[in-house]
């Protein structure tokens, strides 16, 4: 028996970025009046709010959230049904969808407003932001007694990576390279300059692989999308369905991971494309969760896109840049568009609906059908696969 | 005198892994062990994962072990409060009895270690109440 398939018919944004003045609850409603005028309902067709909080300002905006704020502000009272925070990390947006799915089918969903805001670029100084990400992904008894942070993990990554597949440094600063690229072409990127392979390489000397360049640097920023049924979307302008989700729960820190090469994108990959009955060859572009260059080569070779040990040559021969056969984060991805905490899955989200509406502008894929988002939480402690496509026949 | 080190983060220590904790002291590494399936267990846990059984043991191992992966960090890319323990090499020790530990490679230049390294445990004072291990190289 077929499930019945969800989709997403509205979709909004913020620039990404520094803006000091810019509250999390500002962004909030911004993203949310887009996302309704984009679906083209009525506000009052909303019956449910599942909010992913701000790291930022977790106590503060989760509580607000979860207590209806959003529905005093959309003047929602008496309508909604259910109103709660979701929260995985950079997971947020698949889980998220996750539960609409299952709240829709189970009929106690018609409309689901979906939102995510944080303010990590603006809310404190680098290192007390550096703080809060790290009590959030690093183990207090295992890890971060002994100093392990983002840089010691993208390098346990990027060397044993090394190791098993020969890709080079030079390589490995293309993604960064191409993902600048896309970000040139995207108002609401918060890094738009362009940056070559050369430059990446010789930006601040952090350790014997990588440089400052390979890493995210943490920004304000946040999207909402709008979830209902495939059915009830037919009616919208231009719905994206969510074809096919795959998901695999690993490990809770990097330590305990058995494969910190590979992680388990290929069984959440498969398991996405074995239920939209589409393959890797049908995808017109892909956004990958990252907030290291190094994690785009691996989970674009899981996802099978190329063998293994092969992701680098397609990065180095801008492939996946601007015009290239398969385009990779078109966003620019959280390195280039930037690192809002648990919102840099929501962005890809919203990029990849962006596309498969048509609504891309000057980094538009020519007649996209089907693509595919990931996200991950944590220290990449989960792999999640998600297809989407505007072709109703893939239902 | 406020020294850097006095400010270093100290483990957040849980009742069930207390034991690990004593046993560094005493210049020994410990790990667990599950006595109705066999298998190693690091970190610790309450039960064993593997079988949910509550008959685990504490166990002293060899301390030997390779280096799995590494980050060879130059001086730009060292946190703040590990400054004076500079150079040292954060790696994942892949452990004979097969568990992984997150350490430092110490007593060595770090453009000598390499993945699949042999390495063997030494103990560090952090203060009174904690010792850490730390791996440097094998001998043989």
């Amino acid at each position: 028996m077929k499930r019945e398939k969800i989709a997403i018919i509205g979709i909004g944004e913020v620039p990404t970025g520094f803006f000091p003045e810019r509250s999390c609850k500002e962004i909030a409603m911004q993203t949310s009046l887009e996302a309704i005028q984009d679906a083209g309902i009525d506000k009052n067709e909303i019956d449910t709010i599942l909010v992913t909080g701000a790291l930022s300002d977790r106590m503060s905006f989760e509580i607000h959230m979860a207590t209806g704020r959003m529905i005093e502000e959309l003047g929602l009272g008496n309508r909604v049904k259910t109103n709660a925070c979701i929260f995985s990390g950079g997971s947020s947006s698949a889980n998220t969808l996750k539960i609409a799915e299952g709240l829709i089918r189970a009929g106690r969903a018609n409309v689901i407003l979906c939102i995510h805001a944080d303010k990590l670029g603006t809310c404190g100084t680098p290192e007390q932001v550096e703080n809060i990400l790290r009590n959030a992904v690093f183990c207090p008894e295992w890890e971060i007694p002994y100093g392990i942070n983002g840089v010691v993990l993208c390098d346990w990554i990027m060397n044993r990576y090394i190791y098993e597949t020969g890709t080079t440094l030079e390589q490995i600063a293309a993604v960064v390279e191409s993902n600048r690229k896309w970000a040139r072409l995207n108002p609401h990127a918060a890094f738009r300059d362009e940056i070559s392979v050369e430059e990446v390489m010789k930006a601040t000397i952090l350790t014997s692989v990588s440089t400052s360049a390979h890493f995210q640097t943490y920004t304000d920023g946040g999207s909402a999308f709008i979830v209902t049924s495939a059915e009830r979307a037919k009616e919208a302008p231009k719905p994206v369905y969510v074809l096919g989700m795959g998901s695999r729960c690993i490990n809770s820190i990097i330590t305990t991971c058995p494969d910190i090469t590979r992680f388990s994108y290929k069984e959440a990959a498969e398991e996405a494309y074995e239920e939209a009955g589409l393959t890797p060859k049908d995808m017109n572009f892909a956004q990958i969760f990252e907030w290291y260059a190094i994690m785009q080569l691996i989970v674009f070779e899981e996802l099978g896109f190329a063998e293994r040990g092969k992701a680098g040559e397609y990065f180095a021969a801008g492939k996946c840049a601007p015009g290239g056969e398969m385009p990779v984060n078109t966003n620019g991805g959280i390195l280039a568009q930037g690192h809002t905490g648990a919102g840099g899955g929501y962005a890809l989200l919203i990029e990849a609906v962006r596309q498969l509406k048509g609504q891309a502008g000057e980094r538009q894929i020519p007649n996209a059908r089907y693509g595919l988002y990931t996200s991950s939480g944590g220290s990449f402690f989960d792999c999640h696969v998600t297809i989407l496509g505007n072709d109703s026949a893939a239902l | 005198m406020n020294r850097i080190a006095d400010n270093k983060p100290r483990p957040e220590v849980q009742r069930w892994s207390k034991k690990f904790w004593e046993s560094t002291k005493q210049g020994k590494l410990s790990v667990q062990k599950c006595m109705d399936c066999q298998q190693y267990i690091f970190p610790p846990r309450l039960v064993c994962p593997n079988c949910l059984s509550e008959n685990v043991e504490w166990v002293v191992i060899s301390g030997r072990g390779k280096v799995w992966t590494f980050a060879a960090l130059e001086p730009a890319g060292v946190p703040r409060l590990f400054k004076d323990d500079f150079p040292y090499v954060p790696a994942l020790i892949e452990l004979e009895e097969g568990v992984r530990m997150a350490s430092h490679v110490i007593q060595c230049d770090p453009t000598d270690v390499y993945i699949g390294m042999p390495v063997e445990v030494v103990f560090e004072k952090l203060d009174d109440e904690f010792t850490l291990p730390k791996f440097k190289p094998l001998i043989k």
